[in-house]
């Protein structure tokens, strides 16, 4: 097969695209799409400082990588969760390739602000993931407001994407649906959030970093129960097999023809509303937010122990 | 024969006989962008040519969590 480019051997095959594409012209055709993302959906405006969320994973290398050669003004930021025999070895890498690349790299461990993974999980009655996931975007939101990042990107691909819409659409969730998109506009302490690799695949990242000779981590988190919607994206993938372009034409079209639909749905009853924490300050649907709460409650566990 | 190596599981797979990178994903149960075939430090798109004595990498795509 013949790049569709330069006419050289080919060494990526993307049917979606009707196209192949020798290294070269593969890294072209990564960045115009990213680069093309950026701009539809206003993402970065000249001169915003971005903040990366680096779980050390390839989609979030990947796009530290793409935003940095399309010139934007980028930091990392690792959140450090202190899981025994993972978090160590997945930030000591993570900071070594950003090192070797001259990203900056912030890290925060949440063990310093009273919110270790493993005492989570012993003092939560619910499954950690959910809260982890909570924990992390609160950091990551936090981190960058309060350092002058104007947007916070995240390495979510057209895969991940697909599968959230394709999950949220069976349960017809109207209040997901109004609010998804590749750009949430920031609002008082949220900061605006980005997702410049929404138009590239799972394979295309990854093709990405073999050919980029980004080493990132590959093992999966040892309190992983597997990764989220394998089933849908599995289902999509036959999909996509079958008529090559269904996951683009699935998503774009409802960011075209669906979503406005939706625009204005209520979450329910008084999920509404956002106040600031009485704690921390940053916005939540009760009087004290979701994260310090489950602070208290390690903190309330630990001093049981005691 | 050609030694298939998955996502860096041992022993690896031999095959006494593959003509094309097609062949293998077949014989894997495996979509065209499922994994990365990944022979001497190249990538290699479906249609090429495997030879007796390949030592091949397959490294599935999609992320475990
Ligand atoms: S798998 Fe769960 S516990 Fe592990 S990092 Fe992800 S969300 Fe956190
Ligand atoms: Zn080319
Ligand atoms: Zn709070």
């Amino acid at each position: 097969m013949k790049c569709k480019r330069c006419g050289e051997l080919a060494a990526v095959k993307l049917p979606s695209h009707h196209a192949g594409f020798c290294p070269d012209c593969f890294e072209v055709f990564f960045k115009r799409q990213a680069e093309t993302a950026i701009r539809r959906h206003g993402m970065i405006k000249p001169g915003e400082k971005v903040l990366v969320a680096v779980s050390g994973g390839k989609d979030s290398l990947a796009l530290m990588r793409v935003l940095t050669d399309l010139g934007h003004d980028v930091d990392g930021l690792h959140v450090h969760l202190g899981i025994p025999d993972s978090s160590d070895p997945v930030c000591e890498r993570t900071e070594a390739y950003c090192q070797e690349n001259g990203f900056r790299l912030h890290v925060l461990r949440t063990a310093e602000v009273g919110l270790a993974i493993p005492e989570v999980k012993d003092a939560v009655h619910r499954p950690i993931c959910a809260v982890c996931g909570k924990i992390k975007r609160h950091y990551f939101n936090r981190f960058a407001y309060e350092n002058g990042y104007t947007a916070l990107a995240t390495g979510h691909n057209l895969d991940d994407e697909v599968a959230r819409l394709f999950a949220n659409t069976l349960r017809w969730d109207a209040a997901y649906l109004s609010s998804q998109g590749p750009t949430l506009p920031g609002e008082g302490r949220f900061v605006r959030k980005i997702k410049p690799l929404y138009r590239l695949t799972e394979f295309e990242t990854a093709a990405y970093c073999f050919l980029k000779g980004i080493n990132h981590w590959k093992a999966a988190c040892p309190y992983s129960g597997g990764a989220s919607f394998t089933g849908h994206k599995k289902l999509f993938a036959d999909l996509e097999d079958r008529s090559p372009g269904q996951k683009t034409a699935f998503y774009e079209a409802f960011l075209a023809q669906g979503r406005p639909h939706f625009k204005g749905a209520s979450r329910g009853e008084g999920q509404d509303t956002l106040y600031a924490c009485a704690q921390c300050g940053f916005p939540s649907s009760g009087e004290v937010c979701g994260v310090c709460r489950v602070r208290e409650l390690v903190a309330k566990r630990k001093g049981e122990a005691d | 024969m050609i030694t298939v190596t998955i996502d860096g599981k041992k022993p690896p797979l031999t095959y006494p006989k593959l003509k094309t990178v097609l062949q293998l994903l077949a014989n894997l149960n495996l979509r065209v962008n499922d994994a990365l075939i990944i022979r001497e430090g190249e990538l290699l798109t479906p249609d090429r040519h495997l030879r007796p004595g390949d030592h091949v990498t397959v490294r599935m795509v999609m992320s475990r969590g």
